[in-house]
This record gives C-alpha cells, structure tokens and sequence, in this order.
C-alpha cells in the first residue's frame, strides 16, 4: 500500500497534472481563497484602519482578533472550497476506466482491486491535499497578527485531511457504483450537501425546546448526526488541546468509520465490475 | 492448456453459459465461433478471471480459475472486445505502466517494454500519445501490452474488428508468430477466414452450449500440424466419369467428390504438385475451365450449423 510501490498512484497523478484543470483548478482556488480573507480583513479592520487596529485601546480591534478572524475565515473558506472540489477528483476516478474500458486491463493485470482503489484514492486525496498544502501560506497569515499559533494550524490541518479523505473515500464509492462520472459525481455532490445541511437542520429541531444552547444538551442521536458533519468537526478543533475530548474525537470516529464502510463497499464493487469493464 | 467442463454463467433473467465444455491443449492456435450472444465473451471473461461462473469448473495450465485466479493471471494474457487505452499517455508510458502492474521485475521492465515496441513495430512511436496512433497501431500496442508478462496463453476476444485488411494480416501474421514461439492462443473472430488461416481447431458455440456440425463435431480440425493436404475444386467440359478416373491416377491426389462438370479433389502437397495434377490432366484430355481452391470450408461450415438460427 505504499505511494512509490503502486504504479496506479503515478500515472494517475501524472494524467491529471497533464490535464488543464492541473493548472486551472489550484489557481482558481487560491484566487477564491485569497479574495476571501482579503474581505474579511478588510471587514474586521475598516474604517479604522490598520494602525488603530494594533493600538492597545481595549475598545479597539486588537491585533490578535484579526489574526483568529482571518484564520477561522481562511479555514472555513478553505474546507468550502474543497469539498466541492475533492468529489471533482474522487467520483470520476473509477467510473473513467469503465467509460474508457480500461478497467478490464487493470482487473486482469496484477494490481487486485485493493490497489486499484488505493492508487485511485491516494491520487485524488493528493491532489486536495495539495490545494490544502498550497493554502497554508494564507491560512498562517493569522501568525503575523497573533491569537493563532502552530497548534490550531496543525489541528485544524489535519481535521481537513480527516474530513478530506472521508469525502474522498465517498466519492470513490459511489464511482465504484456507477458507470458513469456524471452519475457518481452528482451523488457525491448531494452526499456532501446531505451531510453538511442535514446534520444542522436535525440538531437544530432537536435543540429546540432545550435549557441551555450547549450541545450536550440536544439528545444523543441528534448529536450523533452533527459528528458526521464536516463543517461541526472543522469547528470542534477550534477549542484547546485539553477539550478535543469528546467532541472532536467522536467526530474522528464516525469520519474513519464513514470511511472504512465506504472502502469495503468501493472493494466489494470493484471486484464485481469485471462484467461491465 | 484450458479445460472447461460444464460451465455455468447465470445472470437475473438469463443463462449465458450453459454446460460449455472445452479442451485446448498446449501450444495451440484454438478458434471459438458462434453467433451474438452465443457466450463467447462470457467464456472468455471467466477464463481471464473478470467474471465467476455460476457453476461448473474451468482452470488454465492446471490452476483453477475461481480457486486461484492471482496464478491464473500470471499465465494468461487477455485481449477484450474493445480493449480501452489511455490516450492521454505516451505509448512508452502506457506499457511501463503495465509492466509494473504487471509486476514484470523493475531491472527487466526496460527490456520488457523495448522487445513489446518492437513487437508491436511501434519503436519509433514511443513518445507519441496514443491518442495520435492511428486504430491498427493501437490494436498492435494492446496486444504488445498483453504480452509484456510473457503469458503462456493469450486469450483474444474479436481482436480484428475494425481492422483493415493490412492490419488484419499483420495480426494473423503476429498471431503465427506468437504460436510458433511456444504460445497458446484462445480466439473468437467473426473474421472465418482469419480463423480458417490460423487455428488448428475451432470449437463451436451457441446459446451457451457447445454446438454440433451435421457430422455430430462439436470442434472442427481446420489444420493438422505437418500435414500439407490441400483441397482444390476443378471445372471441366466433357465427361465426368473420365476426368475423375485421370484425376485419381495422379500421384497423391484422390477424389473427394465428382459431379457433371466439377471434381472436389485432395492434394498431397505443395502447390507444385497442384501444377503438376493440372498438367496432368490437361496432357490426358480432359477440358479444365477452372482450377482453384473451394470457398472457405469454415464459413460453409459455419452457415450448416448456425445458418438457419441466424434470425
């Protein structure tokens, strides 16, 4: 299951890197990205300016709450952005070789399909991960205001490669289902919708009605919904080290358990697709 | 090489498989003919290990196809109907790509992809996308990609549709090549002609079983190995009677069929013995109009036994 072992993993990266969208897509993405924190800054600092915004009157904006507003901003902009991007690379990665008949070469070679899904996966995750990587420069923009250090960039980082893989192993799965990109993406993209929208509209119908506004007072299936909600995970690692538990770790359970159930249904789906290759 | 004995390949509502048997042995250039839907493909995809028959057992080289098929696809090599390629790939990519899927060993790749270019006669090709070879270059290249593993049985499924007549011999020629240097091949064609020029036997198929000529033969012998008979149709003037008698008193020639003005003749030889049978005759008398090989025995072959199923 190595990077280098698998000759899956090179020649998709290298077909996609030869594909326009290689170039277009990270630079569109930055652009978005950008533009964004640019309008938040200036929403944060206007009409006072930069210099009042590091003066230390207490009545003033100071400088370390723009640096935690522009990186909640850059991170919510940057999860947005990728997962409509991530179901882009991940639902059309299998269904291709089926609409291009390739797959029968792949099934009858020596690959398996446990490394046809791995160079599959691997090749789409690192292609959102490199748009993450290539984001990171503006998300540590926040170091030179303050509020935001090393931890919350690496947390953060690695909640969105959690959740990016998840989406990714979805996607996969429903390419694995399909034989066609248009189909598998569609789905991908709804599966997506479902999960970001759905989970906030049944803790939202659960928490009404109740005492206080905090979660663990919403009853537990509701709250169960809301861990398999990628926007609800990327917040539960804006908190300290100490407070990750229990939030953020059920969060990670239900995203590795999403993701498992999805690999052993794309296999099973893969090994069944000799008769349409 | 193959043994298939009563094979079984159910889907919902249809059987596509049902009780096929088959023998090739080792080293042969083996046809399998039927009409659509007869389960040709179906066959050959649970030979290749894509798909599992519902019942029955099938194994290549003694290795079970459903038990083992990791082994099985060391040995075989598969050619589907409508082979994919990637076209965005340079055509030495696409085979390093499937040397190393391949698992051929990493020191032996190079070499492997070199003698497949060469095979393939694409060497000057190699940087070229495949998008930019034309459709009998990338039907030579597919195959080249099937034999990278050196399979000890190549299984092809229609590998001449769509070709033109050029690429068509190229491939029957590659074909006899491939069997001379040891390898079994396993082909369906519509092509009859293709088959009746390479295959040494053809097993015939339909609705899923195995089908029978008139004379009860499930597989048709088109070719034993060293034998150099050849069958030739003679049109004459005058009486048959006569002409048939002159024909057996040549050496090595003996009348197959005689009706009133054609003789159905077999010759022991080269075709320097069919000059000399010609001669022959015409220095005994008898007034040859026409002296030619018959119509392709398969293809008549073929309309006795699926001609009045066709639809």
């Amino acid at each position: 299951m190595s990077l280098s072992g698998n000759p899956m993993i090179q020649k998709e990266l290298r077909q996609r890197m030869r594909e326009r969208r290689g170039w277009i897509l990270p630079s569109l993405y930055l652009v978005a990205l950008s533009a964004v924190v640019c309008l938040v800054y200036y929403m944060i600092t206007e009409p006072r300016g930069y210099s009042d915004v590091i003066s230390y009157n207490s009545t003033e904006t100071q400088g370390y709450q723009v640096g935690v507003g522009l990186f909640l901003a850059a991170a919510y902009t940057q999860l947005g952005l990728l997962l409509l991007l991530a179901p882009i690379f991940s639902a059309g990665a299998l269904t291709i070789e089926k609409e291009q008949r390739t797959l029968a070469g792949l099934l009858t070679s020596l690959l398996g399909p446990a490394k046809i899904w791995w160079g599959k996966f691997a090749a789409s995750l690192l292609f959102v991960l490199l748009l993450l990587v290539a984001g990171l420069p503006i998300l540590t923009v926040a170091f030179a205001f303050g509020g935001i250090g090393i931890w919350e960039v690496f947390i953060t980082t690695l909640t969105m490669v959690i959740i990016l893989g998840t989406m990714s192993a979805i996607g996969l799965y429903w390419s694995s289902a399909f034989r066609r990109s248009v189909h598998a993406t569609a789905v991908s993209y709804v599966t997506v919708i479902v999960l970001t929208v759905v989970p906030w509209i049944i803790y939202i119908v659960a928490a009404t009605g109740t005492r206080d506004d905090s979660v663990y007072s919403v009853p537990y299936w509701a709250r169960f919904a809301l861990y398999a909600n990628p926007v609800f995970f990327l917040t539960t690692s804006f908190v300290p080290r100490a407070q990750l538990y229990p939030a953020w770790c059920w969060c990670l359970v239900v995203f590795i358990s999403v993701s498992v159930l999805c690999v052993l249904l794309a296999l099973r789906n893969i090994r069944r697709s000799g008769d349409i290759s | 090489m193959i043994e298939v004995e009563q094979i079984r390949k159910k889907y919902k509502d249809t059987e596509a498989l049902a009780g096929f048997n088959l023998s090739v042995a080792d080293g042969e250039l083996f046809g399998l003919i039927g009409p659509n839907g007869a389960g040709k493909s179906t066959l050959m995809k649970i030979l290749a290990t894509l798909i599992h028959s519902s019942e029955g057992s099938a194994s290549i080289a003694g290795i079970d196809v459903a038990r083992d098929p990791e082994s099985v696809k060391r040995v075989v090599g598969y050619m589907p109907d409508q082979p994919g390629l990637y076209q965005d790939m340079r055509v030495r990519e696409f085979l390093e790509f499937f040397a190393a899927a391949f698992a051929v060993p990493k020191n032996k790749q190079r070499a492997a992809v070199e003698i497949a270019l060469e095979r393939s006669n694409l060497t000057q090709r190699g940087q070229s996308f495949v998008e930019e070879l034309s459709f009998g270059m990338k039907q030579r290249l597919v195959l080249a990609k099937t034999l990278l593993h050196d399979p000890k049985l190549l299984i092809l499924d229609e590998p001449a549709t769509g070709l033109d007549p050029i690429a068509r011999i190229d491939l029957r020629e590659q074909l006899k090549k491939l069997n001379a240097e040891g390898v079994t091949i396993f082909i369906s064609s519509y092509i009859l002609s293709d088959l009746e020029d390479i295959c040494d036997r053809v097993a015939l198929i339909t609705a899923g079983k195995n089908a029978a000529d008139a004379q009860g033969q499930s597989v048709l012998v088109l070719q034993s190995p060293g034998s150099q008979m050849q069958i030739y149709e003679i049109d004459f003037l005058g009486d048959a009677t006569f002409a048939a008698a002159r024909a057996n008193e040549a050496p090595g020639v003996r009348v197959l069929e005689a009706t009133q003005s054609r003789l159905l003749v077999e010759i022991d030889g080269t075709n320097i013995e069919a000059a000399r049978l010609l001669q022959f005759l015409v220095m005994a008398g008898v007034v040859v109009t026409r002296f030619d090989h018959p119509a392709p025995s398969l293809e008549r072959r073929y309309r006795q036994v699926f001609g009045a199923k066709q639809p």
